[in-house]
């Protein structure tokens, strides 16, 4: 699992919270940049991707990651609730969406089993 | 007395003495059984002439004009008074030297109407040579006219100067006429380019007498060749003409002060027209009052020092083109504007100055509004401009509380799943989540109302969808997805944001609906509920709020609201294109 977000202490104590619900967490970036490089870099199966990012859109990301080869499954991350983006809002496909202040190791497994 | 009513005393006496003259010379020329069918004629163009001096006297500032036409009429009836009147020597002197006088009395009133003076020198020369020559031209019977000589003539007994011999005084009567032929042309010359130098509008007042004077000049000359011929003929025709004559000036003058009247009136009309004009219709009038269609004005703008036409373009008064002047309005210090005008509109000056000051309160009410406008727009960018800055201190705000306290929390709340593996405590634990996730959600609900995100970043219709989903009561939502300014989709929003509010706290409503849409230009949002109605804006309350807020960004705000018939909110904003 990778995690792309530019909180440095938010970053840090979910990779420790997801490491400690037995996640394999394998990388951290802080921009959409990091975000493409240590996706090719280190393959991982799934991105927590925060929506908001300093050089961009996180769903832009997400569409680029989509492209990859042995695309990771996505998992967008914002601090903002779900009606701040509407029941319109176009969410890249293939995407989850999870609050960050519903971020638990459980909530993200079942995001991960919905199809 | 005052000198105005001195000149009128001696026009209405003059007037007075002529009239008397015509009776008597009628009475005596009836008693003497020589009285032919052109008496009535001149009679009657006699009192009509009398009746002209009277009325121009009876004009402000006619009075000199009066009596120069006084001074001719007298003179005429003088001149036409040949009948046997048996008088003192000093009368006859009298009588024989104002005869004389008439053909320059002509002259002076021909070229001092419609004023009264002579303003020009070689208008004033002719005149002085025509008295020279008239009194040379008497001055030879009075010499050595025998009385007696004739039943009918006058006068019948001699004059002061008489001498008692005998001398054919016709070369001197021969020189005289070639002068006043002379004078008769220079005369025309002078009336022709007194026509031709007359301003446009001045022209039709001039043209009745100029024509007159043409004709009656040529009826003179006509009559002087005649009679220098010797030719016997034409002569009865040309008296016919004379009398046509005597009726023609009266009349002419007439026409002419009537057309003078009528520009007198134009600018009557031109102070009414003035109290009416709008924007751009001063110009026209003041064309039409001075009668140049020419004319153009010119308002001077106090800030840029320079006048500026009525489209706002700069006039440069240092190249105002040949055969064209220009009359400032108001003082000249401080000129409030100025007429660009044909040059020989100058000779009527207090026509222009007439015509100015009237203009003059039109142009302080078109430059005050001018200011006013200014000021109002003025005030309604600064608004807009203040209600902008206020929506990006909001924006700001948002992420900032975002960006900052929020995910500090966030953090928090990490951290806290992390001591659960960990904690003795896991109720103290849960207690700290429970009030962590309160915090959240309210410095959500903060952030919210500050900005909220989803308008700036995907619009208005998602937005007040996202507030309907939020509210107590179902509320049907009908809006596109198309983006407007962004001060335009705030004051939209938080105006659907603050109605849905009042209808939560105060319509009791079962449901309400939104609509936003774009007709005629206009962003169109409409607000209605099934409430209870009955709501009003008061100084300081919410809905006064949401206009000002509507109104600060140019747009508009109604609220229909029966009691017991609901509440319907429409707003109306200016969408950019």
């Amino acid at each position: 699992m990778l995690i792309v977000d530019d909180h440095p202490s938010f970053r840090r104590l979910a990779t420790r919270l997801l490491l400690e619900a037995g996640f394999a967490v394998v990388g951290e970036a802080a921009d959409g940049e990091g975000a493409m490089r240590e996706a090719e870099r280190l393959r991982p199966d799934v991105v927590l991707l925060d929506v908001v990012l300093p050089d961009g859109s996180g769903l832009a990301v997400a569409r680029e990651l989509a492209l990859l080869r042995e695309a990771p499954r996505v998992v967008l991350i914002s601090s903002r609730g779900r009606s701040d983006f509407g029941d319109s809002f176009a969410w890249p496909p293939g995407c989850s969406f999870l609050p960050k202040h519903e971020l638990t190791a459980v909530s993200l497994r079942d995001a991960l089993q919905r199809p | 007395m005052t000198a105005t009513r001195r000149l009128r005393a001696a026009a209405f006496a003059l007037a007075a003495l002529t009239l008397a003259l015509w009776v008597m010379d009628v009475v005596r020329q009836l008693q003497l059984g020589i009285a032919d069918s052109g008496l009535a004629s001149y009679g009657v163009a006699g009192v009509a002439a009398v009746v002209v001096a009277v009325a121009v006297a009876r004009q402000p500032g006619g009075e000199r004009m009066a009596l120069v036409i006084a001074v001719w009429l007298c003179a005429s009836a003088l001149d036409d008074l040949t009948v046997d009147w048996p008088v003192s020597r000093s009368a006859t002197t009298a009588w024989m030297l104002a005869r004389g006088l008439a053909p320059s009395a002509y002259a002076l009133m021909v070229l001092a109407y419609p004023s009264g003076r002579l303003r020009r020198r070689g208008e004033r020369l002719l005149v002085a040579f025509a008295v020279v020559v008239g009194l040379v031209w008497m001055g030879a019977p009075l010499l050595f006219f025998r009385p007696g000589a004739c039943s009918t003539c006058a006068p019948r007994v001699s004059s002061w100067l008489y001498t008692g011999t005998t001398f054919d005084y016709l070369p001197v009567g021969q020189a005289s006429w070639s002068a006043f032929i002379a004078l008769g042309l220079v005369f025309v010359v002078l009336l022709v380019r007194r026509l031709h130098a007359a301003p446009p509008g001045a022209r039709v007042t001039l043209l009745p007498l100029g024509l007159a004077v043409f004709f009656a000049a040529a009826e003179f000359i006509a009559q002087r060749v005649v009679w220098l011929g010797g030719w016997q003929s034409p002569v009865a025709a040309l008296d016919w003409i004379d009398r046509a004559n005597a009726l023609l000036l009266p009349l002419a003058i007439f026409v002419g002060l009537a057309a003078i009247r009528r520009r007198r009136g134009a600018l009557g009309d031109l102070v009414v027209e003035l109290g009416r004009a709008g924007p751009g219709q001063v110009q026209p009038a003041l064309a039409r009052a001075v009668g140049d269609a020419t004319l153009e004005l010119a308002l001077w703008i106090p800030d840029r020092e320079e006048f500026v036409d009525e489209a706002g373009k700069r006039i440069d008064t240092n190249a105002i083109p040949p055969g064209r002047a220009l009359t400032a309005i108001g003082p000249p210090a401080k000129p409030l504007a100025a007429l660009i005008h044909d040059e020989r509109l100058l000779g009527q000056r207090t026509l222009l100055e007439a015509a100015g000051s009237a203009a003059r309160l039109a142009l302080e009410n078109t430059r005050l509004q001018a200011e006013l406008r200014a000021q109002l727009a003025e005030l309604r960018d600064s608004r807009a401009r203040i209600v902008e800055v206020a929506d990006a201190e909001r924006r700001r705000l948002e992420r900032d509380l975002h960006d900052g306290a929020q995910q500090r929390l966030l953090a928090l709340g990490l951290a806290l799943q992390l001591l659960r593996e960990r904690s003795a405590d896991p109720e103290l634990l849960g207690q700290a989540e429970a009030e962590l996730q309160t915090a959240l959600r309210e410095l959500r609900d903060l952030a919210r109302g500050i900005h909220p995100t989803i308008l700036s970043e995907q619009g208005l219709g998602p937005a007040v969808r996202s507030l309907a989903d939020r509210a107590a009561i179902p509320i049907t939502v009908e809006a596109g997805e198309e983006r407007y300014p962004a001060a335009i989709e705030t004051a939209a929003y938080f105006v659907v944001a603050e109605a849905l509010n009042n209808i939560a706290k105060h319509a009791a409503a079962r449901s309400a609906a939104v609509t936003v849409d774009r007709r005629n230009g206009r962003l169109q949002v409409g607000i209605s509920d099934d409430g209870c109605g009955g709501a009003v804006a008061t100084a300081g309350g919410g809905l006064q709020g949401l206009a000002d807020r509507v109104a600060a960004v140019g747009g508009s705000l109604t609220v229909a609201s029966e009691p017991g018939a609901g509440t319907t909110l429409q707003v109306e904003l200016p969408c950019g294109s």
